[in-house]
């Protein structure tokens, strides 16, 4: 017995961990992969469609774009674990009727391999798989903007959603990240990146604009180990969507009854009594 | 129906390096190879644990935290019982690497409630045994001990896996962590700060998925579970000989609570002879078997002690069987070993010992004392998979002839 004979320093078990080297087993992103797998590929997906079915006639969009850049450390492996408690908790909630679950990921669109990724809104959990076919970008990061704007460009206008076409009913968008857009969605990426041509570029808060036609967009922002850093952060996107929309996160462990949550407050099928109720649930439970 | 084909819980039922590790190495390769997708289950324990697996091309590795089924790809899942030390485990998926097995962390997922073992639990645990000076209790050293009792002492401020996707929370226990021992011992000699360590931590989880409680439905609704527990019975720390015990539970109760009601097979594992790694009671200790017997995984640990080897003593055996409930089957391990006897009664007649009230630490520490005085009864022993069923009364069903899984078969003495 007695394993004490390896090396135990923490700053070389900090660096093993972050080695690149590593390879995993599962997960597209860990073998190796490094373009976007076919089915999240936003110039393959001319529009993503959120519709009403026999088996699900009240659909609620709910889409979750989190950024998988280097500045989000270990908070993109734990989202792939934890987001597929969405959905149970969405219907053993009942938060909401019918959700239609779509992932996808952000990256920086001047210097990723993989700026943009987006699966399919799934009423059941096959997102699981959209959710391992994630390329994970690692590395790099911490210039405080990636390509947000982007991904907003997409689902403003690459998606339809039947919430809003037949009960003028917006869905949920949450964007996950700990950075900022650039300040114009810009034609050489869009054209690159999606495939449009666009005449000229769109600031920021004109895609907001169109963007929050078909849904009700919320920013959360993963807590880091210091409050400084986040500040700017925050107050940047409480300007663009509004004091409600912006959530700060303690606990990632909490992430899928965040967004939970936040969706039945949004339905009004919970009751903000209810709501404080469950809250408190949670965080008996993250807690331990 | 084959062993690995269902649920299994693999114990010792002695005290630690009977071969669990080969055991769950044994029955990944039978579930692998008939195309199951198997999982094993840590319940007990943390990075103290000294699993060898020896493959059949010759690789070795000691598993410590990492479950004994890796070298053939099979997942590893860190319990809510564990007490997982993130320095150590980077350390660990390193050996492998150098023995041609690539990085693991896809395949390990850890309990978002698993305490976690801090460099100043380990600082702690050396400073108390370097105090205790001749009283050691045989500690690893690895501070495994050291992180349960100061999760006992101060609940809220134990730090575990699911405070690392909370970086403040994470912060302030590892602080009350450091400042807590630190004032109850003096300078625990560690130099890096609260953020070095708080780093590596959620560097562990960029690696590493930190799972909520359900995790274990899913593996076994996925696969077969084998159990790796740690240690072996007889150091359990209400049933084993007190004050020389672990601060872990090592019987089968962990993973049945992990199993919830899903049936599971109890395979207990010994080996044709009887050892002890560290102080305490081994009635059947004999010099000459420890000289014979030298084990090439067990040297003489720097703070756990002395290796010693005894006859197989069943009176002791049979003891973990009772307190643990029962057990189905047996997997007799070191059959290529030469020993020609075992203690089936100890010289005043004993041949069980009666166990006391769950908890009753006073009447374990009357047995120690008991223990520490008895003397063996030796028994002529001519065919070793019959006498040992014979001897505790269940059914040998797996026999083990040397360290590689070629080296197994299954039987049944039924």
């Amino acid at each position: 017995m007695g394993s004490g004979r390896w090396s135990t320093d923490v700053y070389s078990a900090a660096e093993r961990y972050r080695s690149t080297t590593g390879r995993s087993a599962f997960a597209y992103s860990d073998e190796g992969a490094r373009t976007v797998h076919p089915l999240l590929d936003p110039r393959k997906a001319r529009v993503r469609e959120s519709r009403d079915s026999d088996e699900h006639p009240r659909s609620t969009a709910i889409a979750v774009l989190f950024d998988v850049t280097g500045s989000m450390g270990h908070v993109p492996r734990q989202l792939q674990t934890r987001l597929p408690e969405l959905f149970e908790l969405l219907l053993h909630r009942g938060y909401a009727t019918d959700p239609q679950i779509l992932f996808g990921a952000i990256g920086d669109a001047t210097c990723d391999r993989v700026p943009l990724q987006i699966g399919q809104f799934e009423s059941d959990n096959r997102t699981d798989d959209d959710l391992g076919r994630i390329v994970l970008e690692g590395g790099g990061g911490g210039q405080r903007t990636e390509s947000y704007e982007l991904a907003m460009y997409f689902m403003a206008r690459h998606t339809d959603l039947d919430c809003v076409n037949r009960r003028g009913r917006r869905g949920y968008l949450f964007i996950i990240g700990d950075e900022m857009p650039y300040p114009t969605v810009k034609p050489d990426e869009v054209r690159r990146v999606i495939g449009d041509d666009l005449a000229e570029p769109i600031p920021v808060e004109a895609i907001v604009a169109e963007l929050t036609r078909s849904y009700d967009v919320f920013y959360i922002l993963p807590a880091s180990a210091t409050y400084s850093g986040d500040q700017q952060i925050l107050t940047y996107w409480l300007r663009l969507l509004g004091a409600p929309n912006v959530i700060a996160l303690d606990d990632l462990a909490a992430v899928s009854e965040t967004i939970a949550l936040t969706v039945g407050m949004g339905e009004r099928s919970v009751t903000p009594d209810q709501a404080r109720r469950d809250l408190v649930e949670v965080i008996n439970r993250v807690r331990l | 129906m084959s062993l690995a084909d269902s649920h299994t819980i693999v114990v010792d039922l002695g005290y630690g390096d009977a071969g669990k590790g080969t055991t769950i190495d044994w029955l990944c390769a039978q579930a692998v190879s008939a195309g199951r997708k198997p999982s094993v289950i840590r319940f007990n324990g943390g990075a103290q644990a000294a699993h060898n697996v020896v493959a059949s091309d010759g690789r070795h590795h000691t598993f410590a935290q990492l479950g004994s089924g890796t070298l053939h790809g099979v997942r590893t899942h860190l319990s809510c019982f564990m007490a997982v030390d993130p320095i150590a485990l980077s350390a660990e998926a390193d050996a492998l690497a150098a023995v041609g097995v690539p990085m693991v962390w896809d395949l390990v997922t850890v309990d978002e409630g698993a305490l976690l073992t801090t460099p100043w639990h380990r600082a702690a645990n050396r400073i108390r045994e370097s105090r205790r000076g001749a009283d050691r209790h045989g500690s690893c050293g690895m501070g495994v001990g050291e992180t349960v009792a100061f999760s006992l002492a101060r609940p809220d401020d134990a730090p575990r896996a699911g405070d690392v996707l909370a970086p403040r929370r994470l912060a302030a226990r590892l602080t009350a962590v450091r400042d807590a021992l630190t004032a109850e011992l003096g300078d625990l000699g560690y130099e890096p700060p609260v953020s070095a360590v708080a780093d590596a931590f959620t560097a562990f989880a960029s690696r590493v998925s930190i799972v909520s409680t359900s995790h274990v439905r899913r593996l076994l609704a996925d696969g077969p579970c084998f159990f790796e527990g740690a240690q072996g019975i007889l150091l359990d720390e209400w049933w084993g000989w007190h004050p020389d015990t672990t601060w872990s539970t090592t019987t089968f109760a962990n993973a049945e609570s992990l199993l919830d009601g899903v049936s599971a097979y109890r395979l207990g594992v010994v080996r044709t002879y009887t050892t002890r790694h560290g102080p305490g009671p081994l009635v059947t200790y004999c010099p000459s078997l420890s000289a014979r017997l030298l084990d090439v995984h067990n040297g003489d640990g720097q703070w756990q002690g002395a290796f010693r080897v005894g006859h197989f003593d069943a009176v002791a055996h049979r003891y973990a069987i009772e307190v643990s409930g029962g057990v189905d089957g047996l997997c007799l391990t070191h059959l290529d070993a030469s020993v020609p006897s075992l203690c089936d009664a100890y010289a005043d007649g004993t041949q069980r010992l009666v166990p006391g009230e769950f908890g009753d630490l006073a009447y374990q520490e009357k047995l120690t004392n008991y223990l520490t005085s008895a003397e063996p009864v030796l028994t002529p022993v001519i065919s070793w998979v019959p006498a040992v069923a014979s001897a505790l009364s269940t059914p040998v069903v797996l026999e083990s002839r040397g360290p590689t899984a070629l080296d197994k078969r299954a039987s049944s003495t039924e």
